[in-house]
């Protein structure tokens, strides 16, 4: 019986794995053919004659759609960059208060800022695209930012929260002993204790900003803001580019992300479990 | 705390260094009914973001539902329930809400048994688990849209992963053509990339709670001459439901509002359009923001009560 049950997870592990992986695979696969070798017939299920054509092309090849991708990977790289240190910023400063100190009005602000979370994203869609557009915000990496960062600072205060709440009291007691600012208590004291904490909450404000594409698609119109995901989506309604050369581009979207996603699994796990539960 | 709130004034200027019992005689009373300036001072920032970036644009999105905003028929001027009146009678969004509605059954249904089922498969430890989980989690990890683009690659007709299976497996010639052709397929295949994505989360959560369970409770079925799948369907099924709650309900708001695998995937096509991708047209081609703003504030009550009425049926406390 112990086996039958240990057999039965193992075909279970194999199908979580192979779900998980085919369609990475077969991008990854498609990306390293030739356009004329990913369309055989029958199809390759190996990368056979496997080259890296496709990547150097978008690496350093000339033409529109290399442009595109270069330029588009840039300005991800910055807004994703730029939303995470705000807002993980913005948001330790708040959770540290609304964990550790007693304010008329916590209550309330705490609910205020915890209840936008119940609501969909999309809610704040066009309103925030007039509000963009009034300030002159469409079009610039200031207004993607703002938007990314007003989406993220509640559940990122949320998941802060939570861990600061959980560190042991008394600690701010013993460092106030010692004559320490409140400042100084908590940049010596519990942000180091609370390290775990910040860097998932950094990992999982960065990976939702590299997976936006609604918000991005509405605020930026052109290359000169737009991330990867918007620019790869235009890339495949128009069929005039080869479907090598756009899932090496997928790629190149997945690798940051996926190589986050494997090495800190286990903060992004915690901070995901922590902001989703309880 | 009368200590750490003298630190927070500014004007406290007097006595610079005399810690020692003294100070606190004549000024302790003024000090206290002063008030602590530095915690909000910390939240500031973050009250400011929401106040100005989630709350004044939500209750925009509740106003202006009741206002013609058009850039093609200005002014902004007040319409009662135009919006809605208008809305309703548009044939794409209605045929666009009978897909949202077949998204949120597969994807719930699909994303819910996909948890449990892959939760249960990890609940004990074994050797190279957090590898498993490592893995499981990539998917959630990549963007949605990328997401589509993978997937046009399974599910291509001439070259796509699936036709080449069938192909090879002689099933079929080959060359079938699996979106947009018929529209439960199509549904079928672009939530199926969606739960690809949401999934992971429902696993994480189911997980969590599983882990809660003692294996005592197990041992204890066994011992009763309980067959695993008993053992599964009373002890595990019950004690999991604050957790399959949760995951519902976030795929619930998660499907109700896609938007990216159905615009990568099938583009504007009617076969596939969700109701988040109609306010996008509504709003950004037609430039029709009353009528925007009215689609966003409908989605937004619809999540908030099949949410609700989620947790009321399928949350129950638990008590270890």
């Amino acid at each position: 019986m112990k086996r039958r049950t240990s057999g039965l997870r193992g075909v279970g592990v194999a199908m979580i794995l192979l779900w998980s992986l085919v369609p990475i695979y077969w991008a990854i696969k498609t990306s390293l053919q030739t356009e004329a070798d990913a369309r055989a017939k029958p199809a390759h299920y190996l990368p056979t004659n496997a080259t890296w054509q496709n990547y150097a092309t978008l690496l350093s090849g000339d033409g529109d759609v290399p442009a595109q991708i270069r330029r588009s990977t840039l300005n991800i790289v910055i807004e994703c960059g730029a939303a995470t240190v705000v807002t993980v910023l913005l948001a330790t400063l708040a959770a540290y208060a609304f964990a550790r100190m007693q304010f008329r009005g916590k209550t309330v602000l705490f609910y205020a800022v915890i209840a936008t979370m119940a609501f969909p994203a999309y809610t704040t869609l066009i309103p925030l695209y007039r509000i963009m557009s009034t300030f002159g915000l469409v079009n610039t990496y200031t207004g993607i930012v703002l938007v990314y960062v007003s989406g993220f600072l509640p559940l990122a205060t949320w998941i802060l929260h939570n861990y600061f709440a959980s560190l042991p009291s008394g600690i701010e007691e013993a460092g106030l002993v010692d004559g320490a600012h409140r400042l100084q208590v908590l940049w010596h004291l519990l942000l180091p204790l609370a390290r775990p904490g910040i860097i998932s909450t950094a990992l999982i404000t960065f990976l939702f900003a590299w997976g936006q594409f609604l918000f991005p698609l509405v605020l930026s119109s052109d290359l000169s803001t737009q991330p990867l995901t918007v620019v790869i989506a235009s890339l495949q309604g128009r069929h005039v580019v080869p479907s090598t050369l756009l899932n090496a581009a997928g790629v190149l979207a997945i690798i940051v992300p996926a190589v986050l996603a494997l090495a800190f699994n286990r903060y992004i796990v915690n901070g995901l479990l922590a902001g989703s539960t309880k | 705390m009368s200590a750490s709130s003298s630190t927070a004034q500014p004007t406290a200027t007097a006595q610079p260094a005399s810690p020692p019992a003294g100070p606190a005689t004549g000024s302790a009373p003024v000090r206290r009914s002063r008030v602590d300036l530095l915690p909000y001072l910390l939240i500031a920032p973050v009250m400011i973001f929401i106040a100005l970036l989630a709350l004044v644009p939500a209750v925009t999105t509740v106003v202006q539902s009741f206002f013609r905003v058009d850039a093609l028929d200005p002014p902004t001027r007040f319409d009662g329930f135009g919006n809605f009146v208008r809305l309703a009678g548009d044939k794409a969004l209605l045929g666009s809400i009978g897909n949202t509605v077949f998204y949120v059954v597969v994807g719930v249904a699909l994303s819910t048994i996909i948890g449990i089922g892959a939760a249960v498969v990890l609940q004990k430890p074994f050797r190279g688990r957090s590898l498993v989980i490592a893995v499981l989690i990539l998917p959630w990890a990549l963007p949605g849209a990328v997401g589509g683009v993978l997937w046009t690659g399974i599910f291509d007709p001439n070259a796509g992963l699936i036709n080449s299976v069938l192909s090879t497996l002689h099933l079929s010639d080959g060359n079938a053509v699996l979106l947009g052709q018929n529209r439960l397929l199509t549904i079928t295949l672009i939530e199926l990339v969606q739960v690809w994505q949401i999934a992971p989360l429902s696993v994480l959560l189911i997980l969590a709670v599983l882990q809660l369970i003692p294996d005592e409770l197990y041992e204890a079925a066994q011992i009763d001459g309980c067959t695993p799948w008993s053992a599964f369907l009373r002890i595990t099924l019950p004690l999991a439901r604050p957790g399959i709650a949760v995951t519902m309900v976030q795929a619930v708001i998660a499907t109700l509002n896609v938007f990216d695998q159905p615009y990568v995937l099938n583009g504007a096509a009617n076969t596939g359009a969700s109701v988040t991708m109609q306010t996008y047209f509504i709003s950004f081609q037609d430039l029709d923001f009353g009528g925007g703003y009215a689609l966003s504030l409908l989605i937004t009550l619809v999540t908030l009560v099949i949410s609700l009425g989620v947790i009321r049926l399928v949350y129950r406390r638990v008590e270890l």
